[in-house]
């Protein structure tokens, strides 16, 4: 028998029903509970959802993470930068013997688009998110962002676990851990894969880490149904049952002969979980019970192949989301390949074609998604987070029309339950090429994030291998400006 | 979501942890402790303690400001320079806000932020709680007097394992459990030793033997198992958790390696021999040193660079010093965790919070380890190394000899083709790889053929395949001239290609050249031809290519690879008659050499043209003979090189800012029951490992055969004396049975550091072989039985699983070593990605132990049972019960296949299949209710059905 330890620190309250599902605990006490008793409570708990308690009360339940993999440029983006089109041309001060990762840059290079007022904020957003410009007002971006690697890989398991190295849990296995599910008939955290594949270092960027497998995200999209979840095809669903009821009986049996056994039982009910799994998420995956409107405000019937394969991701998120799945992430775009730019954002050489290619499959879809939560009143309890790796040099790479990799300044936003819409944290410098106003980290942003779902991230540990380990590391501040 | 099952649970207030020996009477502010440690202590540690703590070099105005009896006491003011609750008034507060004249702190830099003077008031505010001291009560980090750090105390006489079990569930009132029945303890045993389970006929004859004689059969049943070669299988994969083996690089790339299983291979044959532990320690971390050109000790070292690795190429300088530093990292964690159980890691920015392993210790560690590097090379026998010599000898000498004459021979031809080179006058410049043209009267086409002949690399080159392509234009005649050549107007481009990209299936393809922009190359492959079809016939009169990456307008776009530069324009209206248009011919040459080329047939004679193909004949002979002689077998075992600076001292864990240096030395934290010692600066590479080695395995240091016989005691017992076994730090567990653990460490050692002896003791006492029968009574006391007053029920691990499943499918294939099998397909592109594999076939029947476990890889079944993802060592596994698991084993191609095959063997009525399937699966016959069922099951549904619902049971999954 091998048990996790878990180690919480707690302020103010007796050790704890918090991080532990509540028949765990149960499980510990050592007087009061008879075995009857007991196995009650258990049987009870197991068919009610596990969700947990948070450190204070939380202004959101779920997350939307929408993740643009390949270091999605911020000033061609998001960050508006006049002077860099003023000084289009001339060298960076002070950059010219830069060298940063491919090697040398060459002169400061305007945004190949213009940027424009959005929304009643005015927000200057580029003219190539037409549809997301008309989400600004709700939007809360951090344009001050930092990270400490300048490689994808590390880079997109920093943005999601805060580690640049693998092995860390991320961002929604925590939270897994932390809360929960909200419906036990589905997986507690999702990640959706781009049709192209899988992002820069693949699963490590929604692993367990050293929590415990079951925080894992499960992947899951449009194009691709959750593992093992349907009936094989050889398989009748008269010899399945049979099989299943067969199976039941002879545990029942065993079960009785070894009384005090938690893990006989918990291993017959996690059979009855995975029963109502394949009921329920079918259903959800299903796309057709959504009406036309629906699949063209998402644009899921596009010519494009890639961006209709995205919008149904959209289209899936939402429906994931209503039916109360913890944590969703949402890629758009996959891991590097040899061909630069032109799986994801990663637009080294030639940055206006592969922008061109990649904005109009994010855009719409995305601001579809966003627009559809918030009718249908989703976003009062879910947050919305968008990341990228790192951001993009505001200068070309040394014979190219694209951009090298910049760790020194990216844009975030949030949208949706507690957050501040139409606001801006931080700021980089006149061409984008530092942060230098509110100085952002990722361990910033988590703590932000975690504060949302009513979570203290100073609190929130686990121990592994010599160290109460939290998701910001030993860093990290809320970021107050964008709280609602 | 799901049903963790047995978790030991404990709350940690701060930093203390409440255990049985914490004394809970402490009232602690937890939140204001969490504040200290979050926000005073760094600043505390960062910025004064190297005027104002025990390690001072000078300490300043005595004040010690490392514990609360320090800054209560205060300086040579007398005074208390904190007054809790009142930061106006506290001396410390009014220095950093630089509100005392002379006094301002920290001196001679910068005002702190305001943000953390924010945060001391708040503190202070609070009443200034502070974790650091003795006063009240329990340690709040361990010193040298830690238990693990002080030298093993000699067990009592006359005292055996059962006697401390017994000791200990005594205080509380309880007792062992009774025997467990025959059929259960041969169970436990074989999965427990070997990973697998018995036969029904060993169950029997057990069950027999014991009947008579427990004791003699018991001995002879664990003398059976210690002695099978698959007791390596499965005690070496526990070895492989505690040293985060995987066979792939992880990181961004996460490369497979290929050559990383002779690592396995030696683990697994060292247990089998029951080599000494010492020894076998000794030759994870300098078996190179100790058995050069041994190739069976040689890739033992490889332990080092087992570990995940980043071979991102960058640029940047603090970015390669870091990844740098997190490959040393990698070696002195896993060292540390592995064999001395502390966590070293955490000492690299600083003094270990919890644990007295100062930074300096963590810098020793580097210091052995400053030379090694990843990467693979020749592991040989002398003799092996000196056959290899002696075969490509001779054939080298004469392969040399070809290539001078046949060079003599070109020189002569070339010099004559040279005269003819300078002679040609070209009428057109060279071609511009930016953008080259050429025109030609008009012409009717419909097929446009561009024919590469040479390209702009090394002439003479024969491989095409360097050559690349942007874009090639085809102009239509007339005022208007189009390109006609683009596929959105409807042209087809073909030609093959010379790179792939699995996950994308046009990358590097012709169509690139005619997609109008001036980004993605074409690869040119061999037939080194371009075809364009345009979709209508047209008339032409000019072609344009260019391999600018960017645009040819741009000055400073990019040229990769090699351009065109001999080459041949041919057009046809019906792709069956073909007239050439336009040629390189008239161009100044590329090069001299490319001009050369041009002449080369023409000059040459027959003679000579004869002689050279003779010669050319005879070198591929001399390069087949060459070939044929078998290499010497490289492997990813680690490099070795001198260390050329010091090790330094990293201020923060920032290797931008180095500090002191320190030697190779023995660790501090032992300094006080372990000798030390201390290389010289330039002690050579091999030498550092080596005395690292010899101290680690010294009989008198403590913290190795404590941890190793605590391993041993978790694999046995599923949970070991201190229940973290890699972790012997103030975080860890404490041990249940602190007696115990120094009487099995000193078992150990007495056996030589032999496990074997030590794994028959465990096994014989009665304290393994009670039964796991559960007692409510006995459960209110110790609910996860970390007394054992029963054997504790275990899940099937992830390896024994599957193992089992093939075992009782009879599909088991028992071959041993060699390199792995891959549950996953694996593509490189320039990173890897792996596939789970939805069908796994007979190839992937082998056990768990040998599958190529690569890093961030799905494998259906071993990850869903928790088998690690190893970027960590996993000294303990999670154990947790899932609804995907569920899944996973019901539905899963691999369960299809075992079922069925399991089926496919039993024979006879149904009532004769019933009989043998249970005594496979279970080693038992059914009841008379289960037969029943499983008759009506198989009449309705067929034996594959029923065989389904086996392997699912959790009977097979849980040993009693």
């Amino acid at each position: 028998m091998i048990r996790a330890k878990v180690a919480f620190t707690i302020s103010g309250m007796n050790p704890p029903l918090f991080g532990l599902a509540r028949r765990q605990f149960l499980g510990q006490m050592t007087t009061g509970l008879t075995g009857v008793a007991l196995s009650r409570l258990l049987a009870r708990d197991l068919v009610a959802a596990t969700a947990r308690p948070t450190h204070f009360a939380p202004k959101a339940k779920q997350v939307l993470q929408i993740f643009c993999p390949g270091a999605a440029s911020h000033i061609d983006l998001w960050d508006y930068k006049p002077l860099l089109e003023k000084y289009d041309g001339t060298p960076l001060p002070g950059g010219e013997t830069e060298v940063t990762f491919q090697g040398k840059n060459g002169n400061l290079m305007k945004s190949p688009w213009a940027f424009a007022p959005a929304g009643q904020s005015g927000k200057m957003i580029s003219t190539l998110l037409p549809h997301l410009a008309g989400q600004v007002d709700d939007m809360a971006f951090i344009h001050s962002m930092t990270s400490r690697t300048n490689t994808h890989g590390p880079g997109c398991i920093n943005m999601n676990t805060c580690f640049a190295r693998e092995g860390f849990p991320s961002a929604g296995a925590w939270l897994s851990y932390a809360l929960g599910s909200l419906n036990e008939n589905l997986p507690t955290y999702i990640a959706i894969q781009d049709v192209r594949g899988e992002p820069p270092n693949g699963k490590a960027n929604w692993g367990n880490g050293f929590l415990p497998a079951e925080h894992q995200g499960v992947t899951l999209a449009a194009q691709q149904p959750l593992r093992n979840l349907a009936r094989p095809s050889s398989i009748g669903a008269a010899e399945d049952k049979a099989t299943r009821a067969f199976l039941e009986r002879i545990n029942a049996e065993h079960a009785a002969m070894h009384p005090g056994s938690d893990e006989l039982q918990a291993r017959m009910a996690s059979y009855e979980l995975a029963a109502r799994m394949q009921l329920t998420a079918p259903e959800v995956c299903d796309l057709s019970r959504e009406p036309q409107h629906v699949h063209q405000l998402y644009g899921t019937d596009d010519r494009n192949p890639l961006k209709a394969a995205y919008a149904r991701n959209c289209l899936l998120s939402r429906r994931l989301l209503e039916k109360g799945v913890r944590y969703v992430s949402l890629y758009c775009a996959s891991r590097a390949s040899a061909v630069d730019g032109l799986l994801n954002w990663d637009a080294h050489k030639t940055l206006k074609a592969d922008y061109d290619r990649h904005a109009p499959i994010f855009d719409q879809p995305t601001a579809a998604l966003l627009a559809d939560l918030k009718q249908r009143g989703l976003l009062q309890d879910t947050l919305v987070i968008w990341c990228t790796e790192f951001g993009r040099m505001p200068t070309h790479q040394e014979g190219t029309t694209g951009r090298d990799h910049n760790p020194d300044a990216f844009t975030t936003w949030m949208m949706g339950a507690g957050v501040r819409g139409g606001v801006s944290h931080g700021a980089t410098d006149d061409f984008g090429r530092r942060s230098v106003q509110d100085v952002t980290t990722v361990y910033d942003f988590y703590a932000t994030v975690l504060h949302l779902l009513g979570l203290d991230h100073e609190r929130l540990t686990y121990y592994h291998n010599g160290a109460a380990r939290r998701l910001t590391d030993v860093h990290g501040h809320v970021i107050k400006s964008i709280l609602a | 979501m799901s049903l963790r099952t047995h978790r030991f649970l404990f709350a940690v207030f701060s930093v203390s942890l409440v255990s049985a020996w914490a004394t809970a009477a402490e009232e602690v502010d937890p939140a204001g402790m969490a504040f200290f440690e979050q926000k005073i202590r760094p600043v505390l540690v960062e910025h004064c303690y190297e005027c104002h703590s025990a390690q001072a070099k000078k300490l300043k105005s005595n004040l010690f400001l490392d514990s609360r009896a320090g800054w209560l006491k205060g300086g040579d003011g007398g005074q208390s320079v904190i007054i809790p609750g009142d930061p106006e008034n506290s001396l410390l507060i009014r220095t950093i806000r630089h509100l005392e004249e002379d006094l301002e702190m920290p001196p001679k830099k910068p005002k702190l932020p305001d943000a953390v003077i924010a945060d001391f008031i708040t503190w202070v505010k609070q009443g200034a709680p502070d974790p650091r001291t003795a006063t009240l009560g329990e340690a709040r980090r361990a010193d040298k007097s830690w238990w693990s750090l002080q030298s093993i105390a000699r067990p009592a006489p006359n005292k055996g394992i059962d006697d401390y079990v017994a000791e200990k569930l005594k205080e509380k009132g309880l007792g062992l459990n009774s025997p467990a029945d025959p059929a259960a303890l041969i169970r436990r045993m074989s999965y427990d030793v070997i990973g697998l389970p018995p036969t029904y006929a060993e169950v029997q004859a057990f069950v027999a033997a014991a009947q008579k004689d427990a004791e003699a059969a018991t001995r002879e049943l664990v003398d059976r198992l210690l002695a099978s070669p698959h007791y390596g299988e499965r005690w070496g994969r526990h070895w492989l958790d505690v040293t985060r083996f995987g066979e792939s690089l992880g990181f961004e790339r996460n490369i497979i390696i290929d050559d990383l299983w002779p690592f396995r291979d030696y683990v697994i044959q060292s247990f089998n021999a029951d080599k000494p532990f010492d020894r076998f320690i000794i030759e994870h971390l300098a078996g190179d040193v100790i058995a050069k050109d041994n190739p069976a000790i040689e890739v033992a070292s490889a332990f080092l660079v087992a570990g995940p690795y980043d071979d991102v190429l960058n640029q940047d300088l603090a970015a390669k010093k870091n990844i740098r530093a997190a490959t040393l990292d990698d070696m002195i964690t896993a060292t540390g965790g592995a064999f001395l159980g502390l966590s070293f890691n955490c000492a690299r920015c600083h003094d270990h919070k919890f644990d007295p392993i100062p930074t300096e210790d963590y810098y020793r560690l580097r210091a052995a380890f400053e030379g090694v590097t990843h990467g693979r090379r020749v592991i040989a026998s002398a003799e092996e190394r000196a056959t290899h010599a002696a075969a490509v000898a001779a054939p080298t000498q004469r392969k040399v000899q070809l290539e001078r004459e046949i060079e003599a021979l070109d020189q002569v031809i070339e010099a004559r083709a040279l005269v003819e080179l300078n002679q040609f006058l070209p009428i057109r410049p060279k071609v511009d790889p930016r953008l080259t043209e050429e025109r030609f009267p008009a012409v009717a086409a419909r097929y446009v053929k561009f024919v590469i002949r040479a390209h702009t690399g090394k002439p003479r080159q024969q491989n095409l395949g360097q050559t690349r392509l942007v874009e090639f234009e085809i102009w239509s005649a007339g005022t208007k001239p189009r390109n006609v050549a683009l596929a959105r107007a409807g042209a087809k481009a073909a030609g093959a290609r010379s790179a792939r990209a699995e996950d994308f299936a046009d990358a590097y393809g012709p169509q690139l050249v005619i997609d109008g922009e001036y980004g993605e190359q074409w690869f040119v492959g061999i037939p080194a031809e371009l075809t364009i079809t345009l979709p209508q016939v047209e008339t032409i009169d000019r072609i344009a290519f260019s391999n600018a990456k960017g645009g040819a307008l741009f000055k400073d776009a990019a040229i990769n690879g090699s351009s065109p530069c001999e080459y041949a324009v041919l057009v046809s209206v019906d792709g069956r008659d073909w007239r050439e248009v336009a040629s390189s011919a008239g161009r100044e040459a590329w090069t001299p050499g490319h001009g050369v080329e041009r002449f080369r047939a023409a000059v040459t004679t027959r003679e000579q043209a004869e002689a050279l193909a003779e010669l050319r004949r005879e070198l591929d002979q001399v390069q087949a003979q060459l070939k044929a002689v078998p290499k010497l077998r490289e492997y990813w075992v680690g490099l070795h090189q001198a260390v050329p600076e010091p090790t330094f001292v990293h201020k923060g864990g920032d290797p931008m800012k180095p500090l002191g240096s320190v030697p190779p030395a023995s660790l501090a934290v032992l300094d006080r029951v372990t000798p030390t010692y201390e290389l010289p600066v330039d002690a050579s590479e091999g030498e550092r490992r080596l005395a690292l080695a010899r101290w680690i395995t010294r009989t008198d240091n403590p913290l190795t055969p404590r941890v190793l016989a605590n391993r041993i005691w978790h694999y046995h017992f599923g949970i070991g004396i201190v229940d973290t076994p890699s972790d012997f730090g103030f975080l860890g567990g404490r041990p249940t049975h602190p007696e115990l653990l120094d009487y099995l460490a000193t078992r150990l050692l007495e056996n030589g550091w032999h496990l074997k002896p030590l794994h028959r003791e465990i096994l014989l006492s009665r304290t393994y072989r009670q039964s796991s029968a559960y007692h409510t009574e006995a459960a209110r006391t110790d609910k996860d039985a970390r007394l054992l007053w029963r054997y504790p029920l275990r899940r099937l691990d992830a390896e024994q699983l599957r193992d089992t499943m093939l075992a009782v499918a009879g599909k088991l294939d028992r071959q041993m070593g060699g390199p792995g099998f891959r549950l996953y397909r694996f593509t490189q592109n320039n990173v890897s990605t792996y596939f789970p594999l939805d069908e796994p076939g007979p190839e992937t029947y082998r056990r768990a132990v040998y599958h190529q476990n690569a890093r961030a890889s799905i494998v259906d079944v071993l990850n869903d049972f928790d088998q690690p993802d190893i970027a960590f060592a996993a000294p303990r596994r999670a154990q947790t019960t899932t609804p995907l698991q569920a899944l996973t084993l019901l539905n899963h191609r691999f369960t299809l296949d075992m079922a069925a095959a399991f089926a496919a063997q039993l024979t006879g009525s149904t009532a004769e299949t019933i009989t043998t399937a249970y005594a496979r699966v279970l080693q038992r016959t059914p009841s008379v209710i289960e037969r029943t069922a499983a008759a009506e099951l198989i009449a309705q549904h067929g034996l594959t059905a029923f065989c389904r619902a086996l392997l699912n049971s959790n009977e097979l999954m849980f040993l009693q």
